[in-house]
Formats: C-alpha cells, structure tokens, sequence
C-alpha cells in the first residue's frame, strides 16, 4: 500500500526494474488507455485530483524511463527503493505476463477493435522513440527496407494490397511489440479515406 | 499430510449486481471442474433469489439447509441434492442464514465449518450481488473470492463499492485497537468527518494513532487477492477492461488483484438458460462455453490441491 508520491516509476507503469524500452512503451500505453477520464475501467474511483496525480505520475515515469540517461540517473538516486520491490515485482511478473499471454491469446472470437489505433507514422514515432533501428526490424521480421519504409510513410500506392500486407503489419508491430491487430485496424480505416478521396 | 486429510478449496462468487451472470458462471464452472474428475458442490446463498437449481434443471423444492440448520437431519451432506451430474452436488437454502439479521455470528462460522468438512474437492458458492456484512463474511472467509464483472458502469461501480466494503471489512478484522476499528467504520461513510477517502488516508490516519495497526493493514492489504472475471464481453476493448481494472484497483487500493479471465458475449447463454439446460453440457462448442471452461482449468491449476510428499 504506497501513495502515488511514494511509487516509484516502475511502479507507476507496473514494470520490473529491467524492462526494456518495448515493455514501458507497452505499459505506458496501457496506463494511459486506463487512466484516463473517459475510462470504463476506473469509473467512479477516482476523484479529479486524484486522476491529475496519476496522469502526472504515468508522463513523468515515462519520460524518465524512456531515457537512457535520465532513467540511469534516476535508478541510482532510487536505488534503496528499487531494489526492494525488485524481488517481489519479478515473481509478479512472472505470473502477469503468462496471465496476459493465456487470455489474449484466446482469439477465436468475433471482436471490433478499440479506439486507440496505430499507422505508418505512429509505428515510426515509436520505433524511434524506442531507438530501433528499421535494419534491426528487417532482421527479426524478415520484410525487406523498402517494404517497411512504405508502411511506414503510409504510401498505399506501392503498398501490396491489403490482404498481403496483413501479414507485414502483424509482423512488424509483433517486432515492437504491439498490439497487431491495432495496426491492421488503423491501416484499414487509411484505406477507407483514401478510397473516399 | 496424510491420506484422509483432504484439502477442499472453496470459491465464493460475488459483488457487482444482479444480472451480470454470477450463477450462470457458478453453475457452470462447477460442471467443468467435475468433468475434469474433481467432486464438486454448488452452494446457493443468493439472497436477490437463489435459482441454481434452475440454472441445472432441478425442480424444487428438495431438502434444503434449513432441513440442517433445524435439526431435521444430523449431517450436512444429507441435505445436498445430486444434479444429474456426475460428480455434482448442490445444496440450496444458505441464503436464509445470510439474510436473517439475527443469525448469530457464531451459528454462521458453525454453518461455515461444516460446509468446510463436506467430502468435496471444490466448492463453490453463490453469493448473489448484495454486500450485506454477513456476505462480505463469507466472502472474506472463503480461500478465494470471485467477482463477475460486465463492462459498463453500473457494474463498475458496484464493483468497486463491494471491494471497498470487503477490503475495509477486512482490514477491521485484522487490527485489534478499538481505535482503529472506529476509524475504519468511519472511513465507510463516504461524508465521514475526519475527511478519509481514500484507503491511503485511513491508513495515514490509523497509523496517527497506532503504529502497530497500520502495519497490520498494509499486511493484509498486501495478502489480499481477490479475482476478477469479465463477463459479456463484446469487443478487444472490453477485454482490456480487465488488465485496467487490475491496474486501479493496484493504484487506488494498493491490492494485486488476479484477472482470471473473460467470457464473450452470446446469444447461446440465453438459449441455455431458457432451455435450463448448463451450457458448458448443452452447447461445450460454444464461444462462451470455450471462456468459462478455459476459467476453469486456470482455477484448477493454480489451486491444485497439495499432494503427499
């Protein structure tokens, strides 16, 4: 039981001290969609002056975490607090993240896809943001430059048409470790603006 | 440990409203443990109307826990009904002794020791959406407590309203100066004077006045583990509800809270139940079958009785 000031960045963003870049943006992302005020989730628990807190504390731990220096920086100044709840946090971890895997991977059921969507240019903003390099997704996805550069600028001309680049976007958000359907979503409503153009 | 010394794990089921499927998901999960060849008891301490029997096509009246508690028969298990489901008993009438305001807590923690001693590998109870004292009780006593959530406000914050009188049920329990338990009973009072609205300024507030007992509420708060599954769910979107409200129950209540899983909304639930026929036996393909027999497994698993060494 701490307070929100006495949280520290992980945390705020319930990652263990050793995440890596794709395991805070993912948690940033997931704090954001759940912390904010129109959010199902949290309806009638929080009080407006609470939420600002917590929406102070999600921007600054991800802020901080996301830079190498700064994140370094901070891991020493809280180094008392870190290493305490970091032997607790990792047998959490290790339940939550097979927790997520089991549920959502039960995907034989009909669903729309949320609000919250990823494109090309979003996909770029966080692939720099989490300082990846497009050579390094080519690797791992097997996709060639050109493809991804074309994903990425959201040129639907040269793209291939929407049936093959399913499997190039699964692929590449997997690679930064998003939410697929979210991009295929996203590329599909492109599409349907464009055609209305 | 020796042969005989069974260990029975018991589920309570509860909080939200009515109509968010808490004997739907009851019924049916205690199908699917007694298909995976454990013994199973149903227990229906609904006091918005108890119907498990229905939900199992069952026609009333059999004997109920009022045939016990009346000394009409010497033994709990006489009063437990077969279902027609191997390995599935039933036993109707415990929200009569919920509901009676002048039921004593100690004939209620004799009821709860039987129920403990029953010859059973699960058992699950029913309690309806209330959060009257004696149902925070009984869900507090149980190894683990269920809530069924569905994803819309209403359900939320009644959610939320049964947690909160849980938790600071208790944490009432664990501290031990009057005090304390006071303020806590305050703290319960949304307009209460001292100003608490949040569990983190109780605590800020018993710890002002005993150390020793703030200690003790951030053990407890620390141990508590409630369940959550998400039921008619409708979208991708609603499935995240859940990882969110783990997330805020973790920030506002400082308690992990385990996301057992969800259940998708379908047209095969409703048919079942008119039908009174379970779906998991009526309809196993079924996409919400699939979600409550998965939930299942998972609770069996995780809870898997210890064995001999």
């Amino acid at each position: 039981m701490k307070r929100i000031e006495e949280q520290t960045h992980y945390e705020i963003l319930e990652v263990s001290p050793d995440a890596d870049l794709k395991e805070i943006q993912r948690a940033y992302d997931h704090a954001r969609e759940t912390f904010h005020a129109d959010s199902l989730a949290i309806y009638s628990l929080f009080s407006e002056e609470e939420m600002r807190k917590i929406q102070a504390a999600i921007e600054e731990a991800y802020r901080v975490l996301m830079d190498e220096a700064l994140r370094k920086s901070y891991n020493q100044s809280h180094s008392h607090l870190i290493e305490r709840s970091s032997m607790e946090k990792q047998a959490e971890k290790s339940v939550k993240s097979s927790e997520i895997k089991s549920s959502l991977s039960f995907t034989d059921i009909s669903i729309e896809v949320g609000e919250i969507t990823y494109r090309g240019k979003s996909l770029k903003q966080i692939r720099e943001r989490l300082g990846i390099d497009l050579k390094a997704i080519s690797a791992e996805t097997k996709i060639n430059i050109k493809t991804l550069e074309l994903i990425e600028e959201e040129d639907l001309e040269h793209l291939p048409a929407m049936v093959y680049l399913k499997g190039f976007l699964k692929a590449y958000a997997r690679a930064l470790n998003l939410d697929a359907q979210k991009l295929i979503e996203g590329y599909f409503q492109l599409f349907q603006e464009r055609k209305k153009k | 440990m020796t042969r005989d010394q069974h260990q029975r794990v018991i589920w309570t089921i509860g909080g939200g409203k009515g109509g968010s499927g808490k004997s739907f998901i009851t019924t049916n999960i205690g199908i699917c443990l007694s298909k995976l060849g454990a013994r199973v008891i149903l227990i229906d301490a609904d006091l918005g109307g108890a119907n498990l029997h229905t939900f199992l096509g069952i026609v009333p009246p059999g004997p109920s826990l009022s045939d016990f508690i009346k000394k009409r028969v010497p033994h709990l298990k006489d009063v437990l009904i077969h279902t027609g489901v191997p390995n599935l008993q039933l036993l109707t009438g415990a929200q009569d002794l919920l509901n009676a305001a002048d039921a004593k807590s100690a004939q209620k923690r004799k009821l709860l020791r039987s129920i403990k001693s029953l010859e059973s590998d699960y058992i699950l109870v029913d309690l309806g959406g209330g959060n009257a004292l004696s149902v925070l009780d009984f869900f507090l006593m149980s190894d683990g407590g269920i809530l069924v959530v569905t994803p819309e406000p209403t359900s939320i914050e009644n959610t939320y309203r049964f947690l909160k009188s849980a938790f600071y049920r208790r944490l009432r329990q664990a501290v031990s100066s009057f005090s304390a338990k006071s303020l806590i009973d305050e703290a319960m009072d949304r307009k209460n004077e001292a100003g608490i609205q949040t569990p983190y300024e109780l605590l800020r507030e018993v710890r002002r006045i005993n150390e020793e007992d703030a200690l003790k509420m951030v053990e407890e708060a620390a141990t508590f583990h409630p369940n959550l599954i998400l039921n008619q769910v409708r979208s991708k979107k609603d499935i995240e509800i859940g990882f969110s409200i783990r997330s805020a129950c973790q920030k506002y209540f400082g308690i992990q809270l385990h996301y057992l899983g969800y259940i998708v909304y379908d047209q095969d639930v409703g048919n079942s139940i008119r039908k009174r026929r379970p779906l998991v036996l009526e309809n196993y393909r079924s996409k919400a079958a699939q979600c409550v027999s998965e939930i299942a497994s998972r609770l069996a698993n995780s809870h898997r009785p210890l064995s001999s060494p």
